[in-house]
């Protein structure tokens, strides 16, 4: 009997002992084929710039590599970006790419230096680091700039878009580009409407009168030009209190099946149940106890 | 404690079954051992390789191990409810008989839980079970009515043996001294004083009340999780009273099977008698004809419905080049079969009660299996250009194995709980037996060829 207590305390020590073990090294399962892959990975860097309406422009890099046969996003690399040509290169900054690849910096005006053709010509570079192979990507665009203005005619209302060029030093309307109008929510923006621009420049787009606000209702409105081949990205933001207020303080939900807390029928039924089977051991065991008081002192 | 001549007779010719552990019990015991450690073997390769190794997938996420589990949560019946109601009802005949109705419960409730276990994808997160519980879940209650049902089996085959763990601890047994001294704190002190025995009495009844309520209510939870959902085959209002029944059903089946090896063993047949196999036989036929008929009501009212999901499982049931062979097998050998052979005189016998109880057992497994696979491998969503492992489920040898395991851990804790304590509850053949009760040599008992 001895041994056999002996074997089956072993086993259990040694169960206890593994188990664990594999349930860790389970979670490194995924990392043993990346071990194998190339030594070194050629990043490729996507480079955009954001030319807003209060004259800054956002610089944007995402960094990426082919690993494991897909394409990952490359976090904690210093991006450095410059503005000008090779000979004439400025350093305007650097930054640290984060968990989505993504580096941006904003450039403040003045900052900003043209070329003859009135282009502003931006690079985005990576010097390599460890297994990662260095990199570097341009971006050349004419600067230009957006406005927004919101319209209110009773309930009808309206956003006035306009797209000035600022490439020659003095501001000129650029006509017959289509552009488009978006709320920002939470994650992204929701696009309301497009137009194109007419000789002035300028475009007008109805918008929904029901879009969910802020508490005190307000709405971002955002105008942007996307990709374009001579401006680039540009960008206009206004916020406007012509939302529905909705209140972003969480209500407490109420009793039900789906909700965190469960009905006060299920809670009573629930405790009683409960209650009443273990009322039964609690009076079973007490009855216990008593017998065993009541065991004659000769026997 | 003071015997009578029939607790003397009784104690007498269980005596050497509980001193001795020999040669066939040792040959038992290691058998037994061997299936477990080729399960500890599979159940090495899952949690170092991950449920892959089963042949459950994203569609078919349920397969052995809850039927297994439903199974022995079921058969824990045979102890809870039929011990529970011939108590409350006072049934003499039940006495010898309570024991091995009691083992069973516990023992297969420690059992069904484990199977859950094995199928649980993160056990690491077990605990999140009772640190972040969800009251509106049938998974919730199921572990609450599973535990608190376990606690009270324990307290019910506890309560039975206090009075024979007194008279181990007075009759000087040739058992080592830590036995000794185990049985001495079991027995808490009794002596068979009228006090004594008024609070055992309290205890006893006060349980087998409790016992059946709760006992039909863990099954009706077991259901409800299938109940609950709105899947094709389980979402149906009978399924608790259903799953209630098959279980006192299957937990019958076992009862008598574990009789007929322990008279046949153990030479017990002054104590279990043919006439209890005949009591649990007509208990058997009626519980085989109710079980029929909430089958037969069950697939007629989908059938019937003609409801697009429905349809497909049921015919998946009927169609022979899937599950039919299965289906027809459960309810012929899990309803007909017990029916007739106890409803005949002629096979009205032991041998043929627990021969029909074995078919019953092992066709109301395969019902469990049907209730759970081929729903599973219904999906409510079209699947398209998918694998044809993700849709069919085939379980692996792992499954098997720990399946196996198991069952031998089943019989191992019984061989072993029998050299603990008599299976025969010697205390129960008080005054009363005396006189009521003759213990007469049976007659020639017929065992099918």
């Amino acid at each position: 009997m001895r041994k056999i207590i002996q074997i089956l305390a072993c086993s259990f020590l040694a169960l206890i002992i593994v188990i664990p073990g594999k349930l860790i090294a389970q979670t490194d399962s995924s990392s043993k084929s990346e071990g194998k892959e190339a030594s070194t990975y050629a990043p490729l860097i996507t480079f955009i710039s954001v030319q807003k309406n209060d004259n800054s422009i956002d610089l944007k890099a995402t960094v990426q590599a082919k690993i494991g046969g897909t394409l990952t996003k490359l976090a904690g690399l210093k991006i450095e970006f410059t503005i000008g040509a090779d000979s004439t290169a400025k350093k305007l900054g650097e930054t640290i790419t984060d968990s989505r690849g993504v580096a941006i910096f904003t450039c403040k005006p003045d900052q900003l230096t043209t070329d003859k053709e009135g282009k502003l010509n931006f690079k985005a570079s990576f010097a390599g680091k460890d297994s990662i192979e260095s990199a570097e990507e341009l971006v050349s665009v004419k600067r230009a700039r957006l406005e927004i203005t919101p319209l209110k005619e009773d309930s009808l209302l309206t956003v006035k878009v306009k797209l000035i060029d600022l490439s020659t030093g003095a501001e000129a309307a650029v006509p017959e580009t289509d552009l488009g109008v978006f709320v920002k929510r939470l994650f992204s923006s929701l696009k309301l409407g497009e137009g194109k621009t007419d000789e002035a420049g300028e475009a007008s787009i109805e918008i929904p009168n029901n879009l969910p606000g802020d508490a005190k209702g307000n709405i971002t409105l955002l105008a942007k030009l996307d990709e374009h081949e001579v401006y680039g990205n540009l960008e206009a933001a206004v916020t406007q209190s012509w939302g529905i207020p909705v209140s972003d303080e969480l209500k407490e939900l109420p009793r039900a099946l789906w909700s965190s807390h469960p009905p006060i029928w299920m809670l009573v039924t629930f405790i009683v149940l409960m209650t009443a089977v273990w009322g039964h051991y609690i009076v079973i065991i007490f009855e216990l106890f008593r017998l065993r008081k009541e065991e004659p002192k000769t026997t | 404690m003071q015997l009578n001549s029939f607790q003397q007779q009784a104690l007498d010719k269980q005596r050497p079954t509980i001193e001795k552990f020999g040669r066939k019990s040792w040959a038992w015991t290691i058998f037994f051992l061997l299936w477990i450690i080729v399960g500890g073997y599979a159940l090495y390769l899952q949690i170092a390789d991950g449920h892959i190794v089963t042949g459950m997938r994203d569609n078919v996420v349920w397969g052995l191990y809850i039927a297994n589990f439903i199974f022995f949560i079921g058969i824990s019946y045979a102890g809870a409810v039929i011990s529970g109601i011939l108590h409350i009802l006072k049934v003499e005949w039940r006495k010898p008989i309570i024991r091995i109705a009691e083992m069973i419960t516990v023992i297969s409730t420690i059992i069904g839980p484990v199977f859950i276990l094995l199928c649980v994808g993160r056990l690491d997160r077990l605990h999140h079970l009772i640190l972040y519980p969800r009251l509106q879940s049938p998974i919730t209650w199921d572990v609450l009515a599973i535990s608190t049902y376990f606690t009270g089996s324990v307290i019910f085959l506890y309560l039975a043996t206090i009075k024979d763990f007194a008279i181990y601890r007075d009759a000087k047994l040739k058992v080592p001294k830590w036995r000794q001294k185990l049985y001495k704190i079991l027995a808490i002190g009794y002596r068979g004083t009228p006090s004594q025995k008024k609070h055992i009495s309290i205890s006893m009844n006060l349980m087998a009340i409790i016992i059946i309520p709760l006992a039909i209510i863990v099954h009706s939870v077991l259901s409800w999780i299938f109940g609950m959902t709105l899947r094709p085959g389980w979402h149906s209002t009978i399924f608790g009273p259903y799953f209630v029944l098959a279980a006192i059903y299957s937990g019958t089946g076992v009862l008598i099977m574990a009789m007929w090896v322990y008279r046949k063993m153990y030479k017990l047949y002054d104590y279990i008698q043919d006439k209890h196999f005949i009591y649990l036989g007509y208990i058997m036929l009626v519980l085989g004809a109710a079980y029929g008929y909430f089958t037969f009501s069950e697939y007629l009212t989908d059938w019937f419905g003609s409801e697009k999901w429905n349809s497909e499982v049921i015919h998946k049931l009927f169609s022979f080049s899937e599950y039919g062979w299965w289906f027809l097998f459960a309810n012929v050998a899990g309803i007909l079969l017990p029916i007739f052979i106890v409803a005949f005189p002629k096979t009205r016998k032991p041998g043929w009660i627990a021969l029909a109880s074995l078919f019953m057992v092992a066709a109301l497994w395969v019902k469990r299996y049907l209730i759970i696979v081929p729903t599973l491998e219904s999906p409510l969503l079209p699947m398209q250009d998918i694998r044809l492992e993700y849709v069919k489920y085939s379980p692996t040898w792992v499954e098997w194995a720990l399946t196996f395991a198991g069952i031998a851990t089943f019989f191992l804790f019984f061989t072993l709980m029998s050299k603990f304590m008599t299976i025969i509850p010697i205390s129960e053949f008080g005054d009363k037996e005396k006189t009521d009760e003759k213990i007469t040599k049976p007659e020639a008992e017929v065992v099918p060829a």
